[in-house]
């Protein structure tokens, strides 16, 4: 092979991997929206929110799924349900992000993520607490 | 006091230290003896600085925020001093304990000898000299009335500490983070040797220095990146061993650019060529480090991670996004600044089919999962969101396939040789072997086509590799290593295969003592048990006894879950069976425990409806909260009383009751109320239940309990619910990552042999 075939080559067999890649990776994106705009998306999209602690939240045992209300950050109220367990640290979460898509009015999430800034945050009331408080 | 004072003195003296090695690259000799007696000072500082720390961190000073924030008095020794780096602060410490210990062993090496090292340790104690300023911003020494200024006053003692996050309380956390930190750290040396040959314009024998410590880093972090992967599969019960989380992928991109740069060195050593290639791969990979360190530790990604970023603050995010400019620029001013002695390095090779080049296709190969992994993990900053994982897996699966034919191809291959019939001939056993076993499995269900591929490739890379194993280790074997390592490659490959494309799963409710069948074995949930445990006796925690049975054989498996007070939530670490082809992965996912009422004595009401439950109707009128707030403190708290105003009728009379429910602590009790004159009937108010507004708005759920009944009523059992799954082959992983290294290690002391010679 002369040289100038091989860089074609070599060119060639990287511009169709450059494309493969791009439109699987438009194809992975998973958007950020809230839960007006994951309505009128059908594929699998983030809401960031906090979990509605007055409302009922439930886990089903038999379906292996945690049933919870949710609030997105433009207020938008949504049912969601969780496959799988409630999630570790979800009682202190500030905000927690669900993954998933919209499935006959409610949001079928395939994962919820927790976020605990505060937690690990500590403030100064806390230094001052005694033992075993 | 000595803590901040001691990294304020070893930030100065590696500056200083970087200076004069600067001046001694200028020409001016007479300041080497400085550089050294700098670098040495540093490295006491800096060992002095971790000793302190450690010292604080053993003795319980909690006046210090961060020993405060991290431990307790509680945590057992191995746990009290990972507690170390635990935290941010510390972890950077760590990062430059371990860079100090990189260093003194480098300047041992360097010294000895004309080995670049002025401009070798310029560049290396410059770097130490950014990993003390950000020490200096974020300093694990901060007394916790300057954390808190204002809250706590000043001199005060805590009496205890905060403690460990109960996620990071296992035996990983005392190996995992120093190996990972170790693999970082001696990375930089080959980045410095990269950087110092294009400052002293002499190409030919870097690589050789360069060598053993790239392959010491390719194993140190190789090694690291699998405990992290057993950390999340055996303790944290995520299901698997890799997710594609952006901090597992930062360690995973530089690491696939150290691989891919020991095959190009490889090639330059033998042919000459690629010369360019590794200068730009090894700069590469510490560049790398230095974006993951950005992207993980700058607050950055904040939303699309399991782990929890925290957000460093201001001055940190600047200092690293600072840290890694500069060096980048430094590479390219180095790289541009020769760009004409490197344009008139000799070219590679021309020949298709020989060894060179081959392994150069396969470094390209490898820095092409790196980039796909890195584009992937950096999107969120510029849109926010995340990538699905399984684009990496779709990605990558060609990517992995190519490079076990690569891998294959290129050891068949000779050195500056075109010699195809011989080529073809070699290729005739191993992928014969390769496409009997590719059809067994294809036989016992691997139908998917490019899963088959990806078998056959790496099974045809794993003969070809055996067969030359076997034959070098008659002849001559030092050079075994590298055999080895892809050999386990291979394994891994084969494991992965097995232990995620057929991977079984099913959610099991496990009623207390009433066996169950799933994949073949039969569990029995046995109940709960308390157990202690010695770094955390704030929390109860319980082993879910599952007895597993199969064809007479008998084990049990115990799940752990428990309430943890510093996570404030249930936290739950899963248990294994590992069989010599498969392990049976039992995750809890909860407890469901048996409903106070049962479901036909239960009526859910909203406001104004009535519903008859046997010989009695009820009409729920409304809450009556007394002075509790919707949603309030009080509510949040979980100590409150509300009830529920119902109008009930039985045959005779009518009557206004209100059944409350008292929580303490969010545990409810249920507070009876009965028709006058009537003892049959006892009235509960169960539960307030807010609904979306298309569901009815609130409700009350009233249970009616006909007291002649219930003491008849059986009762019912907890259940435990898991989600079970069958991993076939993760043995094959597992031992595959362990081959690896070992190749790894006998490559290393086959290159020292040599730098010796």
């Amino acid at each position: 092979m002369s040289k100038k075939s091989k860089t074609i080559t070599g060119v060639l067999i990287i511009l169709v991997f450059l494309i493969i890649g791009f439109m699987s990776f438009m194809d992975s994106k998973i958007e950020y929206v809230n839960f007006a705009e994951a309505k009128e998306r059908m594929r699998t999209v983030e809401v960031k929110g906090q979990w509605l602690k007055e409302k009922d939240s439930k886990f089903d045992g038999s379906a292996n799924t945690f049933t919870f209300y949710m609030k997105d950050d433009f207020n938008n109220e949504m049912k969601v349900v969780l496959d799988g367990a409630k999630p570790n640290n979800f009682d202190v979460a500030e905000a927690v992000v669900a993954k998933g898509k919209m499935k006959d009015g409610y949001f079928y999430a395939k994962e919820v993520l927790t976020k605990c800034p505060s937690k690990y945050e500590a403030d100064g009331k806390e230094v001052q607490q005694k033992k075993g408080g | 006091m000595i803590g901040k004072f001691l990294v304020y003195a070893f930030f100065t003296t590696a500056l200083l230290s970087s200076i004069s090695y600067y001046i001694t690259h200028l020409g001016k000799e007479k300041y080497l003896k400085a550089g050294r007696l700098f670098f040495h000072l540093t490295a006491i500082g800096i060992l002095s600085t971790a000793a302190f720390l450690m010292y604080a961190i053993l003795t319980h000073q909690y006046q210090f925020a961060y020993v405060w924030e991290q431990s307790n008095s509680e945590l057992q020794l191995p746990l009290l001093m990972s507690t170390f780096y635990s935290g941010q602060e510390g972890s950077f410490m760590l990062w430059t304990v371990m860079t100090a210990i990189i260093g003194i062993f480098l300047l041992n090496y360097v010294s000895k000898g004309d080995r670049l090292e002025p401009q070798v340790m310029s560049i290396f104690t410059l770097i130490i000299s950014f990993l003390g300023l950000i020490l200096i911003l974020k300093s694990p020494f901060l007394y916790v009335w300057e954390k808190f200024p204002g809250e706590v006053e000043v001199g005060f003692l805590p009496e205890d500490g905060r403690g460990l996050n109960p996620l990071l309380q296992n035996f990983w956390i005392v190996i995992h983070p120093p190996t990972l930190f170790l693999g970082f750290s001696s990375l930089a040396a080959p980045f410095c040797f990269a950087i110092g040959t294009l400052m002293k314009n002499r190409y030919n024998d870097w690589i050789k220095f360069s060598m053993p410590w790239l392959l010491f880093s390719g194993m140190i972090l190789g090694l690291g990146i699998m405990m992290g992967g057993y950390w999340a599969y055996g303790v944290l019960g995520w299901g698997g061993y890799w997710a594609w989380d952006p901090v597992e992928n930062s360690s995973f991109v530089p690491w696939l650019v150290i691989v891919a740069s020991i095959h190009t060195m490889i090639a330059q050593k033998r042919t000459g060529g690629y010369k360019k290639t590794n200068l730009v791969l090894c700069i590469a990979a510490y560049l790398l480090v230095l974006y993951s360190t950005f992207l993980t530790r700058s607050g950055i990604l904040g939303d699309s991670s399991v782990h929890s970023f925290v957000d460093p603050g201001y001055e940190v995010y600047l200092a690293l996004i600072v840290f890694i400019s500069l060096f980048t620029l430094i590479s390219v001013a180095a790289i541009l600044f020769r760009l004409k002695e490197l344009k008139s390095l000799n070219a590679e090779s021309n020949k298709m089919l020989s060894r060179e080049s081959t392994l150069f296709i396969g470094s390209v190969t490898l820095c092409a999962a790196a980039l796909v992994i890195l584009a992937g993990t950096t999107w969120p900053i510029f849109q926010k969101g995340t990538i699905d994982a399984a684009f990496y897996n779709k990605m990558n699966l060609p990517i992995a396939i190519m490079i076990a034919l690569i891998n294959g191809i290129s050891l068949l291959l000779k050195w500056k040789q075109n010699d195809e019939k011989r080529f073809f001939k070699s290729l005739i056993f191993p992928l014969s072997l390769a496409i009997v076993v590719t059809l067994g499995l294809v036989y016992i269900g691997v139908q998917d086509f490019l899963i088959a591929l990806f078998a056959l490739a790496s099974l045809f890379t794993f003969f070809v590799n055996a067969e030359l194993a076997v034959n070098a280790f008659r002849k001559n074997k030092s050079s075994v290593g590298a055999y080895i390592a892809h050999i386990g490659i291979a394994l891994v490959f084969l494991g992965i295969i097995g232990s995620s494309k057929y991977s079984e799963e099913e959610n099991i409710s496990l009623e207390l003592n009433k066996p169950q069948d799933a994949f073949g074995y039969t569990m029995t949930y046995l109940g709960a048990t308390p157990f202690e445990d010695p770094n955390n006796k704030r929390d109860t925690k319980y082993h879910f006894n599952v007895k597993i049975e199969k064809d007479n054989k008998e084990m049990l498996l115990q799940p752990v879950m428990y309430y943890s007070e510093y996570s404030k939530g249930v936290m739950k670490n899963p248990d294994i069976a590992n069989f010599a082809t498969k392990d049976l992965y039992l995750s809890p996912m909860g407890l469901v425990e048996p409903e106070v009422f049962s479901e036909n004595e239960m009526i859910e009401l909203k406001k104004g409806e009535e519903k008859t439950i046997g010989d009695v109707s009820v009409l729920f009128n409304d809450f009556d909260f007394g002075n509790v707030e919707m949603g309030g403190a009080e509510m949040q708290s979980g100590n409150y009383t509300i009830g529920a105003k119902i109008k009930v009728k039985d045959s005779k009379f009518t009557e206004t009751l209100e059944p409350k429910i008292k929580y303490t602590e969010g545990n409810p009790e249920y507070l009876a109320a009965k028709i006058t004159g009537n003892d049959t009937y006892n009235f509960y108010f169960v539960k307030m239940s807010i609904k979306g507004e298309d569901e009815g708005g609130v409700t009350a759920t009233i249970a009616v309990v006909n007291n002649k009944l219930s003491s008849e009523k059986p009762k019912a059992d907890e259940t435990f619910v898991i989600t079970a799954s069958i991993k076939p082959f993760i043995n094959v992983l597992w031992a595959g990552t362990g081959i690896l290294v070992l190749g790894f290690f006998i490559s290393i002391l086959r290159r020292r042999k040599e730098l010796l010679k």
